[in-house]
């Protein structure tokens, strides 16, 4: 068998070198606590507060509005949960968000529900992007907070948030976007588009796992999930993962400063495969192509006849690591809710196989994939036997 | 090339030790446990219940060095083997869910699986053996399990390798013990139908029925001569030859001979009522070519019952009718009646109706 392909960069990507590098010293002799008075701690402080205003800079925010996390979910949460517990007693009970958000989007409202919050989800198009006048129509007076992701993760589409937060501010809402998929994709500026709350995660863009932030702007008013002490301003106590925070801002500078180049490659490979596997399986169904802006790195596709788990499976015994829908906690696949709510059919829905490229992905391994997914489609089918 | 095997893994000590032999074979094995089933209907996206029992098949698959993948079947399974088990208790019959677990589930749906990624074999732990493409019972008689196997496809016996059949349990637990596949060697195993842990399977009616299923609501007791006796507090909870609440106050010891769903009866009787002498049985699947009209063969109407011998009295596209040679207690609708020739399973049916040893048997 050839080398091993990884086409699942939307689930998690490798530690860069280079971040690696950033954090041993971390795991080593700067090991000391932010919070204590003396060298080893007044050390680790400086790091932490460098790392807080370097992932600020990457985001165009002020340091004081960066929140350490443990990850994407956390920031999510805080975000849903913080806001709305915050504003609910002043009238301001209900949470617009859409049925295609990360789970972490939707949990957390779905929790909020349960304690009494009015749960509004509004309109997707076909191609999977959020409908302004349904949005528009959600979002009232009576809205604490409206969430809507930048990046769809399971199909790539591009949601248009600058105007989305613009209408959620005109009702006096707050809007909270999970940037996960977006950062290192998209330019994302605090200081032009008008989110109040912003999620991030370090492990998609080369940092390690259990790292990740929440950009809360300056005025926001967010309850703490936690309790206990008073690090970060109390919004997020608990002993900071210094490490992970340096490694999280090497990674995000990394990101942004390549951004436009690795977007330009990413794209480039992702249409490459896309029309490969459209010339040689031409009813295909490329979820979200029909959308305005989509994400570079994420490829989509169902094909009548076959099924996401047989494919999944052939796919990773010939090498090839791609994913399907949202695995639910045993592993296995669930029909994906992105697809249900893009009114796309059970039939073609549980045939939907992510390929997410990124920084191991390279012209090979994409001629690699554009030959065997088409020929297992095929086989699937009937059609005809496969090598490999 | 090796030969692959796609081998269903439940996590149990059978279907792992199944698993580390076919490794130790040559064979190029690749593990799935079959997710079918979530309890937790209003949140779907907890854990689901056989959690642990994923994690140990992925374990075992890790000490082996072998692919491990969870599939997804709960709509099937769903459709196939869990609404049929509420309809046949809403029918007054007696299902048992693992047949129809093993002929769609397992041997079809899995299947499809394993043609998918180019499987030549399928494989599980059950204690039954296939030879030349018959199946036969598995050689420990205490553990045989091809009562539970009569409706697969004949066709896919010769893909099947059932490495466990061929050894007792101790020699099993024994196996894994050697091949160092400690987390599962000392499993208990469990008598449960899986997606009924607790054993009450009155809930899952409930669940998939409402409160006011018939099924599940009071009715009578009564008397083959139609006099009522007392009332119950649903007939799903009884089954042919049941002992366990009924009414007392009779001379002798008094059985579940009958369940009439239209009227929500539990018809108990004394001992010689629950005894049949013919059986009629539909859904039909032959694991061989079908044997003539008058073969004599030899029966079991539900697991780990003693084979009686019998005679082929009718054959009717899919159902049959057999006469037993000596009378046999609760035959049980829903049960299923399998036929073998000595080991060798020839093929199986579902229980329709058992004849009273009193009634005349009408040859066709």
């Amino acid at each position: 068998m050839s080398a091993p392909i990884y086409l699942d960069h939307a689930a998690t990507t490798p530690v860069r070198p280079e971040v690696l590098d950033a954090m041993l010293p971390f795991y080593g002799p700067r090991f000391g606590n932010p919070s204590s008075m003396h060298r080893w701690g007044r050390d680790a402080r400086t790091a932490l507060d460098e790392a807080r205003e370097r992932v600020a800079r990457c985001l165009g925010a002020n340091a004081d509005e960066i929140c350490f996390t443990s990850g994407g979910t956390e920031a999510d949460n805080i975000a849903i949960l913080g806001a709305w517990r915050a504003r609910a007693h002043e009238g301001r009970n209900a949470i617009v968000t859409s049925p295609i958000e990360h789970k972490a989007v939707l949990g957390a409202v779905h929790q909020a529900a349960k304690e009494g919050a009015d749960e509004r989800l509004c309109e997707v198009s076909k191609d999977g992007v959020v409908e302004r006048d349904s949005f528009a129509s959600l979002v009232r007076n009576d809205t604490a907070i409206a969430s809507i992701m930048w990046i769809n993760n399971e199909i790539g589409t591009i949601q248009p948030i600058a105007e989305l937060a613009q209408l959620a501010k005109s009702s006096g809402a707050l809007f909270h976007t999970d940037g996960v998929q977006a950062f290192g994709k998209v330019a994302i500026d605090a200081k032009a588009i008008p989110f109040d709350v912003l999620s991030v995660s370090g492990h998609k863009i080369g940092a390690p796992k259990g790292i990740g932030a929440v950009f809360i702007r300056r005025g926001t008013i967010i309850e703490p999930l936690f309790h206990g002490g008073e690090q970060d301003r109390g919004r997020r106590p608990g002993t900071e993962n210094v490490a992970a925070t340096i490694g999280f801002a090497r990674a995000a500078e990394l990101a942004v400063a390549e951004r436009e180049e690795e977007v330009a490659r990413l794209e480039r490979l992702r249409n490459r495969l896309e029309e490969a596997i459209l010339a040689r399986v031409p009813d295909a169904v490329i979820h979200g192509r029909g959308a305005a802006h989509r994400a570079p790195h994420i490829l989509n596709v169902s094909v009548a006849g076959t099924d996401s788990e047989s494919m999944l499976m052939a796919l990773d015994l010939r090498g090839i690591a791609c994913s399907a829908g949202s695995a639910c906690q045993s592993g296995s696949v669930n029909p994906s809710h992105v697809l249900a709510a893009m009114g796309v059919s059970m039939e073609i829905a549980s045939a939907a196989i992510r390929m997410s490229l990124g920084s191991l992905t390279t012209d090979a391994s994409i001629e690699r994939v554009a030959d065997v997914y088409p020929a297992l489609v095929a086989k699937a089918r009937g059609v005809a036997p496969v090598a490999g | 090339m090796k030969e692959r095997v796609l081998v269903a893994m439940s996590g149990g000590v059978d279907s792992s030790v199944a698993a580390a032999m076919l490794v130790e074979q040559g064979y190029d094995v690749v593990g799935a446990t079959m997710k079918l089933f979530c309890h937790d209907g209003d949140l779907p996206d907890r854990p689901c219940c056989s959690l642990d029992s994923v994690n140990d098949a992925r374990r075992v698959c890790q000490s082996l060095g072998v692919p491990h993948y969870v599939l997804n079947l709960e709509s099937a399974f769903g459709r196939d083997v869990v609404d049929d088990f509420v309809h046949e208790y809403a029918n007054g019959r007696t299902p048992i869910p693992c047949v129809r677990c093993n002929t769609f589930t397992k041997f079809r749906d899995l299947l499809v699986k394993a043609d998918a990624i180019d499987a030549t074999w399928i494989a599980t732990g059950h204690y039954a053996r296939t030879v030349d493409g018959v199946l036969h019972r598995g050689l420990d008689r205490t553990k045989d399990q091809s009562y539970f196997l009569w409706g697969i496809d004949r066709s896919v016996l010769r893909r099947m390798l059932l490495p466990v059949g061929a050894q007792t349990k101790v020699e099993t637990r024994a196996v894994a013990h050697r091949l160092g596949l400690e987390v599962i060697a000392e499993k208990t195993e469990s008598q449960d139908i899986c997606f009924v842990p607790d054993g009450d399977h009155t809930k899952i009616i409930r669940q998939r029925l409402g409160d006011d299923a018939p099924a599940l609501a009071n009715g009578p007791f009564i008397l083959s001569n139609g006099s009522t006796v007392g009332s119950h507090d649903g007939f799903a909870r009884f089954t042919i030859g049941q002992r366990r609440g009924l009414p007392g106050g009779f001379r002798e010891p008094m059985f579940v001979v009958d369940i009439r769903p239209r009227d929500r009866a539990v018809v108990i009787g004394p001992r010689e009522e629950l005894l049949g002498r013919g059986v009629v049985a539909r859904s039909v699947n032959w694991l061989v070519d079908a044997p003539a009209v008058g073969s004599h063969v030899s029966i079991q109407i539900r697991h780990r019952a003693a084979p009686a011998a019998a005679e082929i009295v009718r054959i009717d596209r899919d159902e049959i009718e057999l006469a037993l040679d000596e009378p046999v207690a609760a035959i049980t609708p829903g049960q299923s009646l399998v036929m073998y020739d000595g080991d060798r399973v020839l093929g199986g049916g579902l229980i329709e109706r058992g004849m009273r040893a009193s009634l005349p048997i009408l040859a066709a």
